[in-house]
């Protein structure tokens, strides 16, 4: 394994071993998905599937976003504080490689996070689906946590150590209620239904959706996270370079 | 591992300074921070960098570290250039962190060390490097458990973990009491007896004349002094003339020839004179009773006052938050 190999590992071992970040990561989302799997009656439809499978999707894409927005956000931040970023920077690895290794983490970390939600759905929730569908839905739902990786990094670059929390907690709360993820997009009110078409919160669950009701996943909705993709990833690396010629000037 | 750098290996590489200035001109916009800076450390030599704030040590240490290129002149670290020699993990560092503790939450010492070590290609055993850096009880502590000195030393721990040929420590005891300095210095003189290159800054001027081979004092973006300790205090001309004089008047003693300042503690007198020759015979010409008197020369604070022109910024701001204030004062006396 090299350096960042390791560093990596380092990263997810101890994100793993931090009791507060599991239990917001992982403990929101399926009590969530526990208190709000009777909203609806059994037999209802709602976007070509049933509400216990539609809503496993919402808070399986919830979990990834939560997981990537703090493991990136709130930590990295507090790094920045604490002068774990300026002491990593005179070590062999390279300056590139603590933004990738974040970004890495976080994605490392989804994978586990959707599936718990997933499980939450087959066991408690009695969510039926055949086995190509379920790794389907695995990997589309882990693909398009990508953007929130990126936006978690970006908002531990731009926030300080105590700003974190609160834009962390905010963006959220936005991202999820707006995006669809609580209500389905359909029950919001028109003006509503506009702000969903640019979070990257429904796009990332749209595709989810369409997975589980046996539609194709839509290329807008994944061209729009792209978009932030490549958007963010662009926005991480001027903060980046920012960030390097601020540190020891 | 045994002992690497200076003397071990004779590559062609080791004829080169551990690290070389030469005419290094950096500014920020107006502001001049190095002009033409020239500065050589031998290998295996201890050298501290000194200068009040604004004389580009900063500069000069993050250009030596890779993290800024110079606008203009050459710098070699091991005889490459600052970023390949980082990169190549033959260079540990400590930097300053501001007011954090430079390490990560959640995390055991012994873990972070370890990890650290993997990013060097020829790491030191993580065992040897906790008990070098006198943590060898701690491995199993978390980070935010540390005190202030506890910290310092595990990111000492985390500048010597790649068993580097050069290590630069800027301010390595800034949050350590008394013993954890003397602690760490011992800690830090064993480590460059092993043949390593160590660079340091600090504002703590006792350590200094206790552990470097060489000072050089930087000012306005130059080198103003650069030799031993002795041979920096003998280039002052400053000189302290101590004696008891019960009832002793701090005024009058101000008006004798050559004296720049006099404190009265009780009966015990300190002048520090710029002619001790004319003090003495002023003093006597006085009339002020007086007994036991000495003169000694000038101490390294004395001399980095007269060579910067600078007392306030002998002790940063830094030094007095980041220490109790009792700390702060006894730090310099010893």
């Amino acid at each position: 394994m090299t350096g960042l190999g390791h560093y990596l590992r380092f990263e997810v071992l101890r994100l793993v071993r931090n009791v507060r970040y599991v239990g917001i990561s992982v403990g929101f989302p399926v009590v969530f998905y526990v208190l709000f799997l009777n909203n609806e009656h059994p037999t209802a439809r709602i976007a070509g599937t049933n509400w216990k499978t539609y809503f496993m999707v919402s808070m399986a894409s919830f979990a990834a976003m939560v997981a990537s927005l703090n493991a990136g956000g709130t930590r990295l931040a507090a790094e920045r504080a604490s002068g774990w970023t300026r002491q990593l920077r005179v070590t062999p690895l390279p300056a590139w490689g603590y933004v990738t290794t974040k970004i890495a983490t976080s994605m490392v970390i989804a994978l586990p996070v959707i599936s718990l939600v997933e499980l939450t759905g087959l066991l408690l929730g009695g969510v039926r689906l055949g086995p190509v569908t379920w790794a389907v839905l695995t990997v589309v739902l882990w693909v398009s946590a990508l953007p929130f990786a990126a936006l978690g990094v970006l908002v531990g670059f731009v926030a300080s150590g105590e700003t974190a929390y609160p834009l962390v907690t905010a963006l959220m709360f936005l991202l999820s209620f707006f995006g669809g993820l609580f209500t389905p997009v359909t029950d919001l009110p028109t003006v509503l239904r506009h702000v969903a078409a640019y979070l990257p919160s429904y796009h990332d669950a749209s595709l989810g959706w369409a997975v589980v009701a046996g539609r194709a996943p839509g290329a807008d909705h994944a061209g729009v996270l792209l978009g932030y993709a490549v958007l963010l990833g662009l926005a991480v690396t001027w903060r980046h370079r920012v960030e390097e010629s601020r540190a020891f000037a | 591992m045994g002992p690497r750098g200076g003397g071990a290996r004779l590559g062609n590489a080791d004829i080169e300074p551990a690290l070389r200035f030469s005419g290094v001109v950096h500014r920020y916009r107006s502001v001049v921070a190095l002009d033409h800076l020239d500065l050589e450390v031998a290998r295996g030599e201890t050298l501290a960098l000194l200068g009040p704030n604004g004389a580009g040590k900063s500069t000069a240490i993050s250009i030596l570290l890779g993290l800024q290129r110079p606008q203009q002149g050459a710098v070699s670290v091991l005889g490459t250039d600052p970023r390949s020699a980082m990169a190549s993990g033959r260079v540990g560092a400590m930097v300053q962190v501001g007011g954090g503790s430079g390490l990560p939450h959640g995390v055991r010492i012994g873990d972070l060390v370890a990890m650290t070590s993997r990013l060097y290609r020829r790491p030191s055993p993580v065992d040897r490097t906790l008990e070098r850096a006198g943590l060898t009880g701690l491995a199993d502590r978390q980070t935010q458990r540390l005190s202030g000195g506890q910290a310092q030393r595990v990111r000492f721990a985390l500048a010597i973990v790649g068993d580097p040929e050069l290590v630069f420590l800027d301010e390595p005891t800034v949050a350590m009491d008394v013993e954890g300095r003397r602690t760490f210095w011992a800690m830090m003189r064993g480590f460059a007896q092993e043949g390593r290159t160590v660079v340091f800054a600090t504002h703590h001027l006792d350590e200094v004349d206790a552990v470097a081979d060489r000072i050089v004092v930087m000012r306005r973006g130059t080198v103003v002094a650069n030799g031993p300790a002795s041979t920096i205090k003998a280039a002052v001309p400053t000189r302290r003339v101590r004696f008891a004089s019960p009832g002793a008047d701090p005024v009058r003693l101000r008006e004798l020839d050559g004296v720049d300042a006099a404190t009265v503690h009780g009966s015990e007198v300190v002048l520090d004179s710029l002619d001790a020759d004319a003090t003495v015979k002023s003093l006597i010409a006085s009339g002020v009773a007086f007994s036991d008197i000495e003169v000694t020369g000038a101490d390294l604070e004395q001399a980095f006052v007269a060579l910067t022109g600078d007392l306030a910024d002998a002790h940063t701001v830094d030094d007095a938050v980041a220490l109790p204030v009792s700390d702060a004062h006894t730090g310099m006396d010893l």
